[in-house]
């Protein structure tokens, strides 16, 4: 019996105690009120013959279809490593730096805001089809990537071994002697996990050119030939998968020594067009010739902004919300907590394939599906960094041990694991929408006007100068959205506690 | 170095607190403390786990600020370095970024030779290639306390150095750095220890100083009290 | 700064000692084994003018366009619309030939049976109002300029405004496919990649329709630019187009896919330009 004056706390009080949950339920409220404004329309066609056509080609694939595979496949490691090696290289002094200068923040969060194709985008009128193209359209922003997240390790490590040095010790020797030696671990994790999205990026290059395995995975599919796109994902899926044995720490001296002689081609760069496209074509004409009565008629050429902004923002709500939601149900069919061996691989397998699939392809599965809105696109986003998320939190949730021995099931699901990943999982998500939203750009196919739809036509348009305006616009868009989520991530990180718990998430 | 043993309470002034609160933040923990700290002193700190001691030594930390040589609890330590290089990092300021660096591949000869010698006094010869996570945590104490005393300060200041040490060692380890520093403060949890090397007891109870006294002065019974309350 | 002018230097070189004449081709419909199918063309231009000549595989016509103005390729089989985009990047570069087909070219509007739309129209039917409606690559001339310009005559309105929903497939043969799946109501596609689809079984010419077709325009063409002479000898020019226009190989010219190549220049493609900058497209 309920004792009378031992009343249940009402939800507001339970809410207040749980600022996690309050985050949540904040998170789902702003997605149900913004909701109508998304176009979601189901449009059901007749898709079974084509998406019957798609599967026989993935059951049946094709090997020899694709020229050379293998030179796709070597330079597709090749961009990767090289780009997050440059990158590694740049990030570095860039994070011992990085709490010291606000421009440096700045200038970080912008080079990341805009997505490594329109990098590639760029340096392509540049530099051409070449491998300066694809090495700097992942090296630049992977490297303010690593800039802001190895300060964030360096500054998570213990602070006793620190606090016995004397003040006057300098940087370098703080940083050699205590913080990467305490961090190593940490960073070397991270550095890995940015690899296999580096893998991810020069597979996503291939679709503006580079000559790596998504070049052949994008015309293949965009043209109906699906044994061999089937063949080319297979062939992504199992580089994916099996990237912790080709991909050992001692396998490394190998890959350095083996894999320069794959980068190319060299371009032969002409200065005069370098020259004519950072001074030239990337400026406005009013303000190139000082006639700034032009101006209105320049800025009048440009999409219209409003809707772009909105749907990129709704879209990337959208598609964060939906990645928590997949990453909740998802996580524990890969987790040692649960299931059995058999059914961890499998289900590992779909996460992989869903995961390293780039949002593009599933989009269009998704909109054959569902017919072009919104829709497709907020599903090929929450089902794609939904499984990328679920898989690092199933590695946080592997190295927890459940304190109550004998739960089981969703009872251990609840009250043991749950909470202890939840404010990792959450400060997870928040980095990812930020990629969530960079990736937005790439599913204007489906008749979604994103801001990257425009940027992508500007560039078709070969109109650098809208091009580049557009890509400032979204940069300074991303930057802000970056504070905000930056202020969320913190408060996930807390998980509710007062005072700051120095590595309270730690995804090793 | 300077050397000064038992010339109890004869130095100036190192640094004096006046009704300061002390605490992290907004919180306080002791408030209203005041005490003097003179050139050659040898002070212990006294208290059940979670009174204050650590509150206090981080006041008296900051504001001797470089004379102070910082001997915390052996989780100071970077694991996966090895014992001569965290002995070394007690004076990575006294060199450049470039000597550092290179020592980290190829250890300096002077500070090899120094840091060897401490080594020896310490019991740890042998053991200075070793990564610190590989030794035992009487091991791991000694590297603590060579980092402080490769510090080569004035002050020695330390938090529970030689817990995890037998008395016996525990008081060869205390003697070592009475020997290197001419004033030392440390919390401790022996009291034969505190009996045996100190001349001055502070002793902390419930977020306030309970006596302040030379041990010649002081009863042994109201040591004893501090740790039987409640 | 002295390994930033080694490196500039060491860049420079590979230019000059670059004396290979490169060119690039995007057929309009099966992309696969290009590199196989094109060097066999660069092996039949090089056996004609006594160049070494190397073909260069691009992705999507403007990356193609990218490679003609940074001068990695000096010879282009362009679209119509992106001919006209290289040509005035590339101040002195000319059309040398196009397809037989290509002086007649067509855009299908296709449509799915259930749209209700009947086959075969003389003019764009109104009931496509409202309807959704896909273009294929932005820039395709056949895919998008040619269809969009046909639109607005006959409904005096942007896509956009007429249709309730405008995609960019980006390929014809998603066109064909998203229409086939009832994901788009009507599309716009290249003729011959159409007739192609119908004549392998690859569509239902029951359950997708050809609705309309527009009056005939110029489409693809080769390109060259202006500086080849100088650089590869004074009848550079000359020879390629000679060569082109005589290559009479059906193994090489179903690579395009075309019957065979005609002369062409710059004053063909004006309509196409004109077109262009009246949608906005290109800037005068």
């Amino acid at each position: 019996m309920p004792s009378a004056d031992a009343p249940l706390p009402g939800w507001r009080q339970r809410l207040r105690s749980a600022p996690l949950v309050r985050l949540t339920l904040g998170l789902l409220l702003l997605t149900a009120v913004l909701l109508p404004l998304a176009d979601l329309s189901i449009t059901t066609g007749a898709p079974w013959a084509e998406l019957g056509r798609m599967l026989a080609g993935f059951i049946q694939p094709d090997f020899s279809a694709t020229e050379s595979p293998l030179h796709a496949l070597a330079l597709t490691i090749a961009f990767a490593f090289w780009g997050v090696a440059l990158g590694v290289a740049l990030g570095f002094p860039l994070a011992l730096l990085f709490n010291r200068s606000a421009l440096l923040r700045s200038a970080c969060a912008f080079v990341r805001a805009i997505h490594e194709l329109f990098w590639a985008l760029l340096f392509l009128q540049v530099f051409g089809l070449s491998a300066v193209t694809a090495l700097a359209a992942i090296a630049l922003p992977y490297a303010a990537t690593f800039a802001r997240v190895y300060a964030e390790i360096l500054e998570q490590v213990e602070r006793a071994p620190g606090d016995t040095l004397a003040r006057a010790t300098d940087r370098l020797s703080r940083f050699l002697y205590v913080e990467l030696p305490l961090a190593r671990q940490r960073l070397a994790a991270y550095t890995r996990y940015r690899f296999e999205c580096a893998l991810r990026a020069s597979v996503l290059l291939g679709f503006v050119g580079i000559p790596t395995l998504g070049y052949h995975l994008e015309s293949a599919f965009r043209q109906g030939r699906y044994h061999e796109a089937g063949a080319l994902l297979w062939i992504f899926y199992l580089l994916i998968a099996l990237l912790p044995w080709w991909a050992h720490r001692r396998l490394l001296p190998l890959w350095l020594l083996a894999t320069p002689w794959l980068l190319g081609p060299w371009p032969a760069v002409d200065f005069t067009l370098v020259w004519q496209f950072v001074s030239v074509d990337i400026w406005p004409p009013p303000l190139r010739n000082g006639d700034l009565a032009a101006l209105p008629g320049w800025l009048a050429g440009l999409p219209d902004l409003l809707p772009a902004i909105g749907n990129t923002l709704l879209l990337a709500l959208l598609g964060t919300v939906g990645s928590l939601a997949v990453a909740l149900v998802c996580w524990p069919l890969v987790s040692r907590h649960f299931g059995s061996r058999p059914s961890r691989t499998l289900n590992g397998g779909l996460l992989i394939a869903l995961r390293s699939t780039p949002e593009l392809l599933l989009a269009f599965i998704f909109l054959l599906l569902t017919g072009p809105s919104m829709l497709p696109a907020w599903l090929a986003l929450a089902l794609h960094n939904g499984a990328l998320i679920a898989f690092l939190v199933a590695r946080h949730a592997d190295s927890l041990t459940p304190g109550m021995p004998g739960l089981r099931g969703l009872d251990l699901y609840s009250y043991e694991l749950l909470p202890g990943v939840y404010p990792g999982l959450l400060a997870l998500l928040f980095y990812r929408a930020e990629v969530i939203m960079r990736e937005t750009a790439l599913l204007g196919m489906l008749g979604v006007a994103t801001l990257g739809f425009h940027i992508d036509s500007s560039f078709a348009w070969l109109q650098f100068d809208y091009a580049v305006a557009l890509l400032t616009l979204t940069a300074l868009l991303n930057v802000a959205v970056d504070a905000v989520l930056r202020r969320l991530r913190h408060t996930a990180e807390r998980g509710g506690r007062r005072t700051p718990v120095p590595g309270a998430t730690s995804f090793n | 170095m300077a050397q000064d043993h038992g010339s109890a309470r004869a130095g100036e002034a190192l640094l004096q607190l006046d009704g300061v609160d002390l605490g992290y933040g907004d919180r306080v923990i002791l408030p209203g403390v005041s005490l003097t700290l003179h050139r050659g002193e040898r002070v212990a700190l006294l208290g059940r786990s979670g009174a204050g001691k650590s509150t206090l030594l981080a006041a008296l930390r900051e504001r001797l600020a470089d004379s102070a040589a910082w001997c915390p609890q052996a989780d100071a330590l970077v694991p996966s370095l090895s014992a001569y290089h965290n002995i070394y990092m007690g004076r990575l300021h006294a060199f450049s970024r470039w000597q550092n660096l290179v020592n980290l591949v190829r250890p300096r000869r002077a500070a090899w030779h120094d840091i060897s010698a401490l080594a020896a006094e310490l019991g740890l010869a042998g053991l200075l290639l070793r990564r610190v996570d590989s030794l035992s945590g009487g091991q791991r104490q000694r590297v603590m306390i060579g980092r402080a005393l490769y510090q080569n300060r004035e002050v020695f200041v330390g938090d529970e150095p030689v817990s995890s040490v037998d008395p016996r060692q525990a008081s060869q380890l205390l003697a070592l750095t009475e020997q290197r520093h001419s004033t030392s403060v440390v919390a401790l949890h022996q009291r034969e220890l505190a009996l045996q090397h100190f001349q001055r007891i502070i002793a902390i109870a419930d977020g306030r100083i309970v006596f302040d006294a030379p041990v010649d002065t002081l009863d042994r019974s109201r040591i004893d009290a501090l740790y039987a309350q409640r | 700064m002295r390994w930033l002018s080694a490196l500039a230097l060491a860049l420079a070189a590979g230019s000059v000692h670059a004396e290979t004449f490169h060119f690039t081709a995007i057929p309009d419909e099966d992309e696969a084994r290009l590199v196989e199918r094109f060097e066999r063309v660069a092996d039949y231009l090089a056996e004609q003018t006594g160049l070494d000549v190397e073909y260069v595989p691009v992705k999507s016509y403007p990356a193609a366009v990218s490679a003609f103005r940074n001068n990695q390729v000096q010879l282009a089989w362009f679209g119509g619309l992106t001919g006209v985009q290289a040509r005035a990047l590339v101040p002195g570069s000319q059309a040398i030939a196009q397809g037989v087909e290509d002086a007649e070219f067509r855009s299908y509007f296709i449509a799915g049976a259930d749209t209700g739309l009947a086959a075969d129209q003389s003019q764009l039917p109104e009931d496509m109002e409202g309807m959704s409606f896909t273009f294929g690559a932005r820039t395709s001339t056949s895919g998008r300029l040619m269809p969009e310009y046909y639109l607005r005559q006959r409904f005096n309105a942007s896509p956009q405004a007429i249709f309730s929903r405008v995609g960019f497939s980006g390929d014809h043969s998603r066109t064909i496919a998203l229409v086939a799946a009832g994901s788009f109501d009507v599309g716009a596609v290249n003729y011959k990649v159409w007739d192609a689809a119908v004549a392998d079984g690859r569509v239902d010419s029951d359950e997708v329709k050809v609705i309309w077709q527009t009056p005939p325009y110029p489409d693809y063409q080769w390109t060259i630019r202006g500086d080849v002479d100088e650089r590869f000898g004074d009848d550079t020019t000359a020879q390629i187009q000679q060569a082109l226009l005589s290559m009479s190989d059906p193994s090489l010219l179903e690579s395009f896919p075309r019957s065979g190549f005609i002369a062409a220049d710059n004053d063909d493609y004006a309509p196409i330009e004109e077109t262009g900058q009246a949608l906005d497209l290109l800037r005068p």
